[in-house]
């Protein structure tokens, strides 16, 4: 077991959202080793192999881990967080258990600028998503407070490049959907 | 010497641990979880989450932040029937419940018009799954059944969970004689509430129990009040736990069901389910050998978890508990056991049972010696 234990060190609500809690915990042991596996097996992480860090959403909440630290933004309260905590040590020590069998990934993945967003959408501004335009929807998108399956004429034959290429770049932006993990 | 045959009122003694654990929390660290920042308050915060975390695994919940902490199986049914039961709705039960089930359900009756339908348990034995299956109606709310009686030891039939599932009406289970003791997996039974107390078979200190709330299922909260965050809301937070858990915790005790969940996964929840059913099994065995005694329920070790209620001639249950601690140090419960509507299955709605209630720290050598207590009550009375 690479990471045995996880101490919370700093509790404080949302700056954005102040019904949510953001933190800082403390880990147990350096787990920089494991980064570049992770990068590799969560879909959407965004990994900066030189800091290190690596980023990434599990649904709505942020989080973000150091080589023997982490944060987590957007957690509902400390229940969530330490259920989150809970699963972030699983999801360590298992890639750890498996990294012969997994090919690290070093490439630094960027979030997408919401007019780069904006590009791919429709632009038909039907409003079936519930955004007054297509604008708008892209903001929220980055922002993680839309879906893209919202967005229902993207999912017709028409758009279906635009659709897979807007998947792509939207899995580094938690839209809601809880995380892909694939070893 | 006294013997302890009440485990089914509370477990006793319990693990070391579980005292250690009390210990600890109340002379190191003594502070709230969920009202401060500072390292200790985060140390208490994970230490809740860890006695959740500890549930979530012995009944196979998933979102441990789906079980709500409450002080007893008591307050878990009132939390689960308040909260869902809405004017004119139809609920399903059965006679084997504890007033716990039933006063909640009496009130709902007066004060919001609930449709009760009660299936009957001839005797003690389980409901007729058909029964249950023809009792459902579109208007039908809820179903709430006890996973084991609280008199007889007689387990919930498997199929319910499947037949309410099949039919769309959500399944309360009343787990207070069955957690701890009997294997209890959510999914596998199709359990869409479980409620259950800290202090029997799950061996933590009394003053602790819970409820398990499946995703889909919403209930009014039955109090409201500080939740340590969202501070600013004039309401109640709508994110689980938090929803359900105004005030303080009992933090010294589920400092304590935590230290008792771990112990029960250690020793492994089988083991204790085999030693229970095999000492099950020689009371089963034995009583019957035991002059005018008179055992109530099923007669196989399989259908009950280990609780057990019976009479001694024509004499009244009381006085034989009475002897028996007296004359033998041994302790047993006498009377009705919260649970009239059992009794008038059994018969013996006039006097009650004498009950006993076997744990996992009670041995064969006491059974038989409870035995030969109860031979020797019988032979004095016949003379």
């Amino acid at each position: 077991m690479l990471l045995k234990d996880v101490e919370l060190t700093y509790v404080s609500p949302c700056l954005a959202d102040p019904q949510k809690i953001r933190l800082k915990a403390r880990l147990s042991d350096d787990i920089s080793e494991v980064m570049p596996y992770l990068n590799s097996v969560v879909k959407g992480a965004i990994y900066n192999h030189h800091a290190p860090n690596i980023s990434f959403h599990k649904e709505f909440r942020l989080i973000t881990l150091y080589p023997t630290e982490m944060t987590m933004i957007k957690a509902l309260n400390t229940t969530d967080a330490w259920q989150v905590i809970e699963w972030l040590k699983e999801l360590i020590n298992k890639t750890h258990e498996k990294k012969d069998e997994i090919e690290p990934s070093y490439e630094r993945k960027r979030r997408p600028h919401p007019l780069q967003l904006y590009t791919w959408l429709p632009a038909t501004n039907c409003r079936e998503c519930g955004e007054l335009s297509c604008i708008a929807f892209a903001v929220l998108l980055f922002s993680g407070q839309q879906k893209l399956e919202r967005c229902k004429p993207l999912f017709t034959e028409k758009y279906r490049e635009h659709k897979e290429v807007l998947m792509e770049m939207a899995s580094v932006l938690g839209g809601g959907e809880d995380i892909r993990i694939h070893y | 010497m006294s013997i302890y045959f009440d485990n089914a009122a509370t477990s006793f003694p319990k693990p070391e641990e579980v005292c250690e654990a009390m210990l600890q929390y109340q002379r190191e660290l003594g502070v709230s979880s969920g009202r401060g920042a500072y390292k200790k308050a985060l140390e208490v915060d994970g230490m809740v989450f860890k006695t959740r975390s500890l549930l979530g695994r012995l009944f196979n919940i998933k979102d441990a932040t789906r079980i709500i902490f409450t002080s007893n199986v008591t307050e878990s049914l009132n939390l689960a029937l308040k909260g869902l039961i809405e004017s004119g709705d139809h609920v399903i039960t059965t006679h084997m419940e504890h007033n716990a089930v039933w006063r909640p359900l009496k009130v709902l009756e007066e004060e919001r018009g609930l449709k009760l339908t009660v299936l009957s348990c001839p005797e003690g034995e389980k409901f007729n799954p058909g029964d249950l299956e023809k009792a459902i109606s579109p208007e039908t709310r809820l179903v709430v059944v006890n996973h084991a009686s609280n008199v007889t030891g007689t387990l919930m039939p498997k199929e319910a969970g499947g037949i309410c599932r099949e039919k769309g009406v959500p399944l309360l289970v009343d787990a207070a004689q069955t957690a701890g003791v009997y294997p209890i997996d959510v999914e596998e039974l199709k359990v869409d509430l479980l409620a259950f107390t800290g202090h029997k078979g799950l061996l933590g200190p009394t003053g602790t129990g819970g409820l398990y709330i499946a995703p889909g299922i919403d209930l009014k909260p039955l109090k409201e009040g500080g939740t340590g965050g969202e501070s600013i809301l004039e309401r109640q937070p709508d994110h689980l736990p938090d929803k359900y858990e105004a005030g303080t915790p009992n933090l010294v005790g589920l400092a304590g069901l935590g230290a008792a969940v771990r112990y029960i996964l250690d020793r492994g929840l089988e083991n204790i389910r085999r030693h229970e059913r095999e000492l099950t099994q020689r009371a089963l065995e034995t009583f019957p050998q035991v002059p005018a005694l008179t055992l109530y329920g099923p007669s196989s070790a399989e259908e009950r978890v280990a609780v057990l209620s019976f009479n001694l001639g024509g004499l009244p249950p009381e006085e034989v508990s009475y002897v028996l601690d007296e004359a033998y140090h041994i302790m047993v419960r006498a009377g009705l056991h919260c649970a009239p509507k059992a009794h008038r299955c059994l018969g013996t709605v006039d006097r009650g049972t004498v009950r006993i209630g076997l744990g996992i720290f009670n041995t064969e050598e006491e059974l038989e010696y409870l035995t030969k207590a109860l031979k020797e009550i019988a032979v004095q009375a016949k003379s």
